[in-house]
C-alpha cells in the first residue's frame, strides 16, 4: 500500500514538473517569474509614454503657430469650447476669468488657473478632440495650443509655438500654487516618545487581525507577577460577558457589585465557576452556559470567572 | 474685444466677444456692503468703411463679457469692419479686424 502510493505520488510530481517547465518555455524567458504575461514592446512602451512635464520633458520636435491653431480651433473645438473659448453650454471655459479666483464662482481657465502650458499641450494630444482623442498630429497639438494661449492673451496673434521656445510661455496662475502644509500631512508627533512595541500587548482584535484594545504592561517582572488569568480572563469577559455583567442584565450580578458577589460566592469559588460553564437558572436570574459563547474553552471561562471576582472584591 | 468676421456665401458673418465688467449698480460688495458702481455698455456699434451695419443700446440687464453674433450682405473679402463700444461712464473701445 504504502510504496504504490510513494509511486503515484512520485508519477505526479514529474508530471507536474514536466508542465511547469513546458510553461515556463512557452511563456517567459525569465525563469524568476511565473510564465504570466510578456514584456511590453518598445512601441507598446513609446505609445503609453506621452506626458509632457511642466520643464518641457517629453516635448516632440515641432511648431504651430497661432494662424494655423485658429483654423484648426474652429474645425475641431470651438463647437464645444466655443469660438472665443467662452464655453457653449456647459462644456469648460477656455479663456478668461482672470482675477476670479477668489470670487464666490471662480472661473477656471487655462489663463486664470492652470499654472503650466505643458498641461495645455500634454491634454489636448492625450484626450482632445472629444469625439477622437490622439487624432491630432505633434504640429497641430502645438498650432492649438498656440491658438488657445492666444485666445487667453499670453501670446501675440503672429506668434510660432515650439518646442524651443515652449518654455518662455508664461502662465498668469504659475505661482498661484504651493505645497499643502496644513498639519494632516505633516505630521510628525506621532514619531515622538513612541511607546516600546515589546510593552504593548493585544487583548482584544476584530477577526483576529484588527487590534480593538491594547494594554500596555509596564515591565515584564510585573507581567509575570500578576494573577495569569488576568489579562486572559478580562479579554474573554469584555468579549463574552459583560454585556449582561457590566450591567446586570437579566439578573447577573454586575461586576464591581461587592454585595452580590459575596452571596454568589456563599457555595465557593468552583460552584460558581461550575454555574458559569454549564449554566444556570434561577430566582434571582439566568446564566446561558459559557456565557451564551460555546466556542470558550473551560479555561476562558474560568479565567473570565476569575477576573470578575477579583473586580467585585 | 475680440472679433470674427468670415463671409458665407454673400453675407458677412460677425461674431463678438466684448470684454467687460457689465456691472449693473445695483450689486453690493459682501465685505465692505458698499454697492459696487455702474459698468455696462450702453451702445456697440459696428462699421464696414463709413456705414454702420448694426448698433445695439445695452443696459444694465446685459450679461458680463457680452457675445454678439450677426451678418449682413454687401462686404467682400479682404475688406475690414469696425467694432466700438461705449459704456456709461463713456469710456470707449475700438477694434477692427479683417473679413475673412
Amino acid at each position: 500500500m504504502y510504496n504504490s502510493v510513494k509511486k503515484y505520488l512520485k508519477v505526479l510530481v514529474l508530471a507536474t514538473a514536466a508542465q511547469g517547465l513546458f510553461a515556463t518555455a512557452a511563456y517567459a524567458q525569465d525563469p524568476g517569474h511565473y510564465g504570466l504575461g510578456r514584456i511590453a514592446t518598445e512601441e507598446e512602451v513609446a505609445g503609453w509614454d506621452i506626458d509632457v512635464r511642466p520643464d518641457g520633458l517629453g516635448l516632440p520636435d515641432g511648431s504651430g503657430s497661432v494662424s494655423v491653431g485658429e483654423g484648426l480651433y474652429e474645425a475641431q473645438c470651438a463647437s464645444c469650447h466655443g469660438l472665443f473659448g467662452e464655453g457653449e453650454g456647459r462644456w469648460p471655459v477656455l479663456a478668461g476669468g482672470e482675477g476670479t479666483l477668489t470670487d464666490d464662482r471662480p472661473q477656471k481657465t487655462v489663463g486664470s488657473y492652470w499654472p503650466y502650458a505643458s498641461t495645455l499641450w500634454d491634454y489636448t494630444r492625450r484626450a482632445m478632440p472629444f469625439t477622437a482623442p490622439q487624432s491630432l498630429s505633434v504640429d497641430e497639438t502645438y498650432a492649438i495650443t498656440a491658438y488657445v494661449l492666444y485666445l487667453n492673451e499670453l501670446v501675440e496673434e503672429d506668434f510660432v509655438l515650439t518646442k524651443e521656445n515652449f518654455l518662455t510661455v508664461k502662465m498668469p496662475n504659475a505661482e498661484g500654487f504651493f505645497e499643502d502644509d496644513r498639519p494632516d500631512v505633516k505630521n510628525t508627533a506621532c514619531m515622538k516618545d513612541c511607546k516600546d512595541p515589546a510593552s504593548i500587548k493585544v487583548i482584544s482584535t476584530i477577526a483576529g487581525v484588527s487590534p480593538t484594545e491594547h494594554l500596555e504592561e509596564k515591565g515584564a517582572e510585573e507581567s509575570e507577577a500578576a494573577e495569569p488569568g488576568n489579562v486572559h480572563g478580562k479579554a474573554i469577559y469584555k468579549q463574552s460577558c459583560a454585556v449582561c455583567h457590566d450591567h446586570g442584565v437579566a439578573g447577573a450580578p454586575k461586576t464591581g457589585d461587592n454585595e452580590i458577589w459575596a452571596d454568589r460566592l456563599v457555595p465557593g469559588m468552583e460552584a460558581v465557576v461550575e454555574r458559569a460553564i454549564s449554566g444556570y437558572t434561577g430566582e434571582d436570574g439566568v446564566m446561558p452556559p459559557k456565557g451564551g459563547n460555546m466556542s470558550l474553552s473551560d479555561e476562558d471561562v474560568t479565567a473570565a470567572v476569575h477576573y470578575m471576582v477579583e473586580q467585585s472584591q | 474685444m475680440k472679433i470674427k468676421a468670415k463671409m458665407k456665401r454673400d453675407m458677412a458673418v460677425i461674431k463678438v466677444l466684448a470684454k467687460h465688467p457689465m456691472e449693473t449698480g445695483l450689486r453690493k460688495d459682501k465685505k465692505t456692503d458698499k454697492i459696487i458702481p455702474a459698468k455696462f455698455i450702453k451702445e456697440l456699434v459696428c462699421k464696414h468703411g463709413d456705414k454702420v451695419v448694426f448698433h445695439a443700446d445695452f443696459g444694465r440687464s446685459v450679461s458680463k463679457n457680452p457675445y454678439v453674433s450677426f451678418s449682413f450682405a454687401g462686404a467682400q473679402k479682404g475688406e475690414t469692419v469696425s467694432m466700438t463700444w461705449t459704456d456709461n461712464t463713456d469710456e470707449t473701445v475700438t477694434v477692427e479686424a479683417p473679413i475673412k
